[in-house]
């Protein structure tokens, strides 16, 4: 075979090498999007995935910051999803961060939506795990549509049998919209209430105003509160007092003693006195005869004074008795001056 | 055997497929060589536009339009499903201007012009009027190849737009008879989704597509042999080696244009 032959063959495989390998290059590049950005790798363990497949994006506040690496069954029939993230996202991304499965619009492709996280926690490394939040499926969200819209139906249903009472004026608030006099009555008692809430707020300005001077400098409410002197002299008064009852419950009881045996003892001379009625009799006997007595020494005292021999007497005592006023002005008018 | 092993390098059928290749690849650097070398024949080159945009606009206008027409009218129910019938002048937009109205002027002009161009260039093989233009000083590939070359890649991006227009109007027929949409609010509806990217793309794939159908069809015709069964072999090898490399360029700048959309 010629030399130029051989070479010719070469070429075009090389040729061929070379196109396949453009073409091959340009598919990966075109199918592994960003292979050239580096990722770090996070993992979120779903109960769900709702039809994920690899190679969907990742969601960070509606940026795409990563994809879908792989998803595969573990054990408790849970499905663990590793996520490709941009290592220039990575840091936006908290550890506290947790993880769903959306919808890009209406009908579009799943999503991860990775959300939340706060600036206290560090940024997610390499293997870290995000939380996941569950979501409830489409058909658990109609169920409990569907629960709602019976309820709704029950206190709507409900709700038209009081309007149609209450219309009716049946039950309280029926009568309270259609009774004149109820309502009335309920005016009344507004005006009432009105009027105590006039009075509730003048006795809580009195109150106020009484508080003030309770605790005013010099009141004895605020010298019992802040003068411990008080307190002291009060509190020896109280003493006191308390001696003073003590000696008083002792007289009492003399007293009572004495009392007692005044009562018992009739033979002692006050005993005679308060209970022998012949005594009595004989004493008052005695308080004539002293009152006679009296009236006649009386008149003979007067009959002494006209007599020659005393007549002297009075009269000086008389003549003194008239000078002691004039003595006592004289002695004033001295003190004055 | 050890003479056999002597004879071919990887086997026949292996070296005659490289050594196909090595010719290809030899007249594939021989146009950007001769493009840039010499007097350029742009009377040839107009010539040549004329001819092909002529011989295959009423083909390109009857497949586009029906394309279009064909397409909304498939669509539809996919989106009515929906009640989303309202985005078909989207849907149909993106759809023609990204990939179907490249792809229908590609695989009409290959099988038009291409064939054309193989069977002009190898009946001119054949019957050695290549060999007379080089015994008179006359640069054959320039005046032949290049030209062919330059007018299908200028061409058919003229005809791509072309077949996108028509291909809207077919979608616009359809839609206005069902929805009654007006005009002016299909073609609001259909241009609100389309980038520059798109229309980019598609000018991209539309030159890649020309100039491939130009150099297949030359390179087949201009190394035609076996006198008028190796003309119609030209044609033919023309027609499907273009259409094959078309699509595999497809998916090449598919894959590109998705790098930069995303």
């Amino acid at each position: 075979m010629a030399t130029s032959t051989k070479r010719s063959v070469n070429v075009g495989l090389f040729v061929v090498i070379g196109i396949l390998i453009f073409v091959v290059g340009i598919l990966t590049i075109g199918s592994m999007k960003k292979v050239f950005s580096s990722t770090i790798t996070v993992k979120s363990i779903f109960d769900d995935v709702n039809g994920l497949k690899i190679g969907n994006n990742i969601w960070y506040s509606g940026v795409k910051i990563g994809t879908v690496k792989s998803i595969r069954f573990l054990a408790n029939s849970k499905v663990e999803v590793m996520l490709n993230i941009e290592e220039k996202s990575q840091e936006f991304v908290r550890k506290n961060a947790k993880a769903k499965v959306s919808t890009d619009g209406l009908i579009g492709n799943k999503i991860i939506v990775i959300y939340g996280g706060t600036q206290k926690v560090p940024s997610i490394e390499d293997g870290d795990e995000i939380a996941v939040e569950k979501i409830e499926s489409t058909e658990e969200m109609l169920a409990v549509l569907s629960e709602n819209n019976k309820n709704l139906l029950g206190i709507t249903s409900a709700f038209k049998t009081i309007s149609k009472n209450i219309l009716a004026g049946k039950g309280t608030v029926g009568m309270l919209l259609n009774d004149e006099r109820l309502y009335n009555d309920l005016d009344q008692t507004l005006g009432a209430m009105k009027k105590a809430s006039v009075n509730a707020q003048t006795l809580t300005a009195s109150l106020a105003s009484y508080s003030a001077k309770l605790t005013e400098k010099g009141g004895l409410a605020n010298d019992f509160a802040t003068d411990t002197v008080i307190m002291k002299d009060l509190r020896g008064t109280i003493a006191r007092l308390n001696e003073t009852v003590s000696s008083a419950n002792v007289m009492v009881n003399n007293l009572k003693t004495a009392s007692a045996d005044l009562n018992s003892n009739k033979t002692s001379p006050l005993g005679v006195l308060l209970h022998d009625e012949a005594t009595a009799s004989n004493l008052k006997e005695t308080l004539k005869n002293l009152e006679s007595t009296t009236e006649k020494l009386d008149e003979n005292m007067t009959a002494l004074r006209s007599n020659f021999l005393f007549r002297r007497y009075f009269r000086k005592k008389e003549k003194e008795q008239a000078k002691e006023p004039a003595k006592e002005e004289v002695k004033a008018e001295e003190n004055q001056q | 055997m050890s003479a056999n092993k002597k004879q071919f390098v990887y086997g026949k059928s292996l070296d005659n497929a490289f050594l196909a290749v090595y010719d290809a690849y030899v007249f594939f650097i021989r146009f950007f060589r001769e493009i840039f070398r010499g007097r350029m024949e742009f009377q040839e080159i107009v010539r040549q536009c004329y001819a092909i945009g002529n011989r295959s606009l009423l083909l390109i206008s009857l497949t586009g339009f029906i394309t279009g027409m064909v397409f909304t009218k498939q669509s539809r129910p996919s989106l009515s499903e929906f009640g989303a019938t309202s985005w078909l002048p989207s849907l149909v937009a993106i759809a023609i201007v990204r990939a179907l109205a490249p792809l229908v002027t590609a695989l009409i002009s290959a099988g038009k012009i291409g064939s054309s161009i193989g069977a002009e260039l190898g009946s001119m093989r054949v019957t050695e009027q290549i060999d007379a233009m080089e015994v008179s000083a006359v640069n054959p590939f320039k005046f032949l190849v290049v030209t062919r070359v330059v007018a299908c890649t200028i061409a058919i991006p003229v005809l791509m737009f072309y077949c996108s227009l028509v291909s809207l109007l077919g979608a616009f027929l359809n839609v206005t008879l069902n929805e009654g949409t007006s005009f002016i609010a299909f073609f609001e509806n259909a241009f609100e989704q389309i980038t520059f990217l798109d229309i980019w793309t598609s000018v991209a794939k539309a030159i890649a597509y020309g100039f491939t159908i130009g150099i297949v069809g030359s390179y087949q015709g201009y190394n035609a042999s076996k006198g008028t069964e190796g003309v119609g072999k030209a044609a033919n090898s023309a027609v499907v080696t273009s259409m094959f490399l078309i699509f595999i360029e497809e998916v090449i700048i598919v894959q590109v244009s998705n790098y930069f959309r995303i």
